[in-house]
């Protein structure tokens, strides 16, 4: 019985704390700048995001990316795609100009592809 | 039997603990000998340097540095910067700015933060804001309010370089190179996807509020005291932001060369947007032919739009002015009356106080007396929500 008043306790706690906002420490900021320490990690991270919904994440990180490594032509790509995604379709045709005849993967160009020829709900 | 009066145990001190830490929420709570972090700089190239309330000198900042409230943060030329704040709001820095968080709430009724950017380009991407978010930045000639939203803020001579290549703008005959600032919404738009809201800006200047809704929405303020002139923003303009935030060489602006800013030749062929005609971008103008955006083999992407993928937005009926404070005559500071800031305190915290006030340069081009810009229509009304006042 007490075992289970203090796991209901502990539960109604954990939604207590589930924060609005949810609320970073520095450390968790810490742990996402480390994550795009290659192109490789962050273009995987972003994807996370997008995949999640988080197209603002998925837009900072892949800025991290290209911060980093401003050679990283398929971060340039993902990122004018998650432009597609938050509807600035014109200000993403200009970075697709910019990596236009660059060497990039055949299926990172159908992610954008895909992200910019249909602006509607996927 | 003891052992489950052991795990009873256990576990309600872990609840009472976390039941704590729930009322609490995160009680960083400020002194003024100690300012709260606010974030971390993710992400450096080259130089940059923050200097605390405390030291005297900028000092040069590293990876993961922490960033407190009221840093005064500062890039150099070729320099970048990304800053993560707790709210998972985020900032992308170009070469040549000065960035000062001057507030900083957080808690689960909702979260507030004010910056302050003295010169320079930035990105401001919002971070999760339940219960409601009260964000603003302070440019030396505007205040902009942000609701959810991804927006481009420029402030000094790029904002008058990239104005004067853009056919709504380019005819305004006062810019003062030490005030002036753009701003540019980004995104979410209405046809966005994901989970982040649609954005919107509110630009106050000169005693009057212009809200930009749509991606690529722009307004822009010549010079401390003028109102805000709203436009839409070419390609090219936005080609020169991207350039500012995202390209590893920045654009200079030349005050010395009128007419034409001095852009040094970047690595990759230039395309048909970087230099401005004389007289200016005229807008998006003819592209290139053949034009296209990846391989041919990917179906559909010939086709994307080149123009804004949005129909002309309509005159508003019935806006009008709302007279509201001009914020680049009271951004005057005492440096050590800054704020300190609280995190997850519901009260709000003091206004704060912009870190730094440029200086007008002399140019030709600025005078002193305010004019009266045309302003169209798309003002705001009393009525509309406003979140900077």
């Amino acid at each position: 019985m007490g075992i289970r008043i203090s796991l209901a306790a502990l539960c109604g706690s954990l939604i207590a704390i589930a924060p609005p906002l949810q609320a970073e420490t520095p450390a968790e900021l810490d742990a996402l700048a480390r994550a795009t320490a290659t192109p490789t990690a962050g273009i995987a991270l972003a994807r996370r995001q997008v995949a999640a919904g988080d197209m603002l994440d998925a837009l900072a990180t892949l800025e991290r990316v290209i911060l980093n490594n401003p050679q990283s032509n398929e971060a340039r790509l993902l990122h004018a795609a998650v432009m597609c995604r938050l509807d600035d379709r014109q200000g993403a045709m200009v970075e697709l100009d910019q990596v236009r005849g660059r060497q990039i993967a055949d299926a990172a160009w159908a992610e954008a592809n895909e992200a910019c020829s249909d602006g509607r709900e996927r | 039997m003891g052992n489950s009066r052991f795990l009873n145990a256990r576990a309600g001190i872990v609840a009472l603990l976390l039941t704590g830490l729930a009322a609490g929420g995160i009680s960083h709570h400020v002194s003024a000998a100690a300012p709260a972090v606010v974030g971390i700089a993710a992400a450096i190239v080259n130089d940059v340097r923050i200097k605390s309330t405390a030291a005297r000198q900028f000092a040069k900042a590293a990876v993961r540095q922490r960033v407190a409230l009221a840093d005064q943060v500062q890039t150099g030329g070729a320099s970048k910067l990304q800053l993560l704040l707790l709210d998972r709001s985020k900032f992308t820095v170009g070469a040549n700015a000065r960035l000062t968080i001057d507030r900083f709430v957080y808690n689960p009724n909702g979260s507030a933060m004010s910056a302050t950017v003295a010169k320079g380009a930035l990105r401001f991407m919002s971070g999760r804001a339940g219960g409601g978010a009260d964000r603003s930045i302070t440019s030396p000639s505007a205040t902009i309010g942000v609701r959810g939203t991804l927006l481009d803020v420029v402030v000094g001579g790029e904002a008058v370089a990239i104005a004067r290549g853009e056919r709504e703008v380019r005819d305004v005959d006062q810019h003062d190179p030490a005030t002036a600032t753009l701003v540019v919404l980004r995104g979410p738009g209405p046809r966005r996807q994901g989970n982040d809201a649609p954005g919107e800006v509110d630009v106050a200047a000169g005693g009057e509020t212009v809200t930009l809704d749509n991606p690529l929405e722009a307004a822009y303020v010549p010079y401390a005291g003028a109102r805000p002139i709203p436009f839409t923003i070419s390609s090219p303009g936005v080609a020169r932001l991207n350039d500012m935030l995202l390209q590893p060489r920045e654009i200079l602006y030349d005050p010395d060369a009128p007419g034409q800013p001095t852009m040094p030749q970047p690595e990759r062929d230039r395309p048909y947007y970087d230099y401005p005609p004389p007289g200016g971008f005229g807008g998006d103008g003819p592209r290139p032919s053949g034009g296209g955006y990846g391989p041919g083999n990917i179906p559909g992407l010939n086709v994307l739009p080149t123009a804004p993928n949005r129909p002309e937005r309509p005159t508003r009926p019935g806006r009008e002015t709302q007279p509201m404070p001009n914020p680049g005559q009271t951004s005057t500071p005492p440096s050590d009356n800054r704020p300190t800031g609280t995190i997850n305190t519901p009260e709000p915290t003091p206004t704060p106080t912009p870190t730094s006030t440029p200086q007008p340069s002399p140019t030709p081009t600025y005078s002193p007396q305010p004019q009266q810009t045309p302003v169209p229509s798309r003002t705001q009304s009393p009525n509309d929500d406003v979140i900077v006042r």
